[in-house]
């Protein structure tokens, strides 16, 4: 199975080599979608696949060691209520997570697809986009 | 019948047959509209003042008008330039019935003594709230793209470096004028959907530029007509009425247009039958910051629609800044109030001018610009 993880670090968690762990010791293949770092820890978006209890695994140990982990899901949110469906965002998201439905001229948000860049929020001019990590 | 009903029977029946059927077209367009604010008449104080400056939420109001009347304009920005509320969210607030904080101040006359005020308004508290746009409905806009190495933030939107995208922002075959391009059936006075409500066509858009090149259908290919609007903004639904944000550009309102086109012959049906197909628009270069930019090429609004378009051999993605979805509601709820007999269509009482040229803003001396 395939999952797309949110890890937050604190400082002392951006030494460690977590992601080779995650390789070498819970035998997931480890896709990274996204990193940063600066001074007041970093934020990776990883995309896990292997065995389930693999990936529960992998997960523990990541917790363990003080990594915060979240679903994808809760790293960028759509307010409904805002979005006017214009399609902006439409042209200028990597991952095409934002797809415009030619017959409804409704744009959806396909949150599997989305990698929490970050991209589509400054571009929203109702400000519908909302990154949470 | 709505624009997009009308194209599919103009389809499968034919022009006459549709000219025959078809009483009206219902338009609709749901868009950044930047040449927009609301005039607002706040009733006097005790002791009484002549507003010399206002400020809603923090946002300047025009005054310099009578006492007590102030025009809030939807890309005013605060002192800070705080583009996530302008004067355009300002005037979304008050449609959503919050409160907002006025505050004004005076120079003090032996009729108005009062010098300051600070209070809180809303559209219950104040006599007139009208919105009075004076450049709405652009007939056809640009495409914008960026041929820079780095993002632009404009008015078009976010503009990836090296052509990474392009933004369009009319409603294309939906948008009023782009149905009636020669202005035969708008014109002052023609009663619209506006905001939610009825308003009305108060004169030619400021810009309006009727001598823009067209095809042969008579659409055209530039910036041409635009509409001045007005409605009653205490009627208005903030559906229809937004307050939007262009990073590192400021404030804009994004509202709802729709006019009701009557089909009077074979030629407003012809005109009314306009798909994006027949609709072109120029792609500009927006790394280029000119008043005349050179025209990158021509695509319709069926290939723009498409999610990509190809310039300079490169497929480059698309997105709207109008949409469709609330274009399309615009031309469903003006439908449904002339089925209901809500909304009457009403002839214009002037016709706009055929001909008027559109002029630049130039450093002239005083007897240049006489």
């Amino acid at each position: 199975m395939k999952t797309k993880v949110v890890l937050t670090f604190s400082p002392e968690a951006s030494n460690q080599p977590i992601t080779h762990n995650l390789i070498a010791k819970h035998h997931l293949l480890v896709n990274i979608l996204r990193a940063e770092i600066d001074e007041v820890g970093g934020k990776m978006v990883l995309e896990l696949s292997g065995k389930a209890d693999d990936i529960r695994g992998g997960i523990d140990y990541l917790k363990a060691n003080g990594v915060g982990v979240r679903p994808i899901k809760e790293g960028v949110r759509r307010d409904d209520e805002a979005c006017t469906h214009c399609g902006m965002c439409v042209s200028i998201c990597p991952t095409k997570a934002l797809t415009i439905d030619l017959k409804t001229g409704k744009v959806s948000f396909n949150e599997d697809k989305c990698v929490a860049c970050g991209v589509c929020i400054d571009a929203c001019p109702p400000r519908a986009m909302e990154i949470l990590i | 019948m709505t624009a997009s009903e009308f194209k599919e029977y103009v389809k499968a029946n034919g022009i006459k047959k549709a000219a025959k059927e078809v009483d009206v077209v219902t338009t609709g367009t749901f868009g950044a509209m930047c040449s927009s604010g609301a005039y607002i008449n706040f009733g006097h104080a005790d002791p009484p003042i002549k507003m010399q400056k206002i400020w809603l939420d923090g946002v300047p109001a025009q005054a310099g008008l009578a006492a007590v009347d102030g025009y809030i304009g939807a890309t005013a920005l605060d002192d800070t330039n705080n583009v996530m509320h302008g004067g355009a969210h300002v005037i979304e607030d008050l449609v959503r019935g919050k409160a907002v904080r006025l505050r004004a101040t005076g120079y003090g006359t032996d009729c108005y003594p009062r010098k300051e005020i600070d209070t809180y308004i809303s559209l219950r508290t104040v006599n007139q709230a009208v919105l009075m746009n004076v450049r709405n409905a652009y007939q056809n806009y640009a495409v914008a793209t960026n041929s820079t190495a780095k993002t632009l933030y404009t008015y078009m939107g976010k503009l990836l470096p090296e052509f990474g995208n392009a933004t369009f922002s009319s409603a294309g075959e939906l948008s009023p004028l782009m149905n009636d391009p020669y202005y035969r059936t708008i014109g002052i006075g023609t009663r619209i959907f506006l905001g939610g409500t009825q308003g009305y066509v108060m004169w030619e858009g400021t810009q309006f530029n009727p001598g823009a090149p067209r095809t042969p259908n008579g659409v055209p290919k530039r910036p041409a007509g635009t509409l001045a609007v007005i409605g009653d903004l205490k009627q208005m639904n903030p559906e229809f009425l937004k307050g939007l944000t262009f990073t590192r550009y400021g404030s804009s309102l994004g509202i709802g247009i729709g006019v009701p086109i009557p089909i009077l012959d074979e030629d407003m049906a012809r005109y009314c039958a306009v798909t994006n197909s027949d609709i072109l628009a120029a792609v500009f270069d927006y790394g280029q910051p000119t008043r005349s930019r050179p025209v990158l090429r021509e695509v319709s609004y069926a290939e723009l629609r498409s999610g990509e378009i190809n310039i300079k051999g490169k497929q480059v993605p698309t997105s709207s800044l109008s949409s469709m979805y609330k274009a399309r509601q615009v031309s469903e709820v003006l439908k449904s109030w002339i089925l209901k007999g809500e909304f009457t269509i009403q002839e214009p009482v002037q016709s706009f001018p055929k001909d008027r040229p559109l002029k630049t803003l130039d450093v002239r001396t005083e007897r240049e610009a006489v």
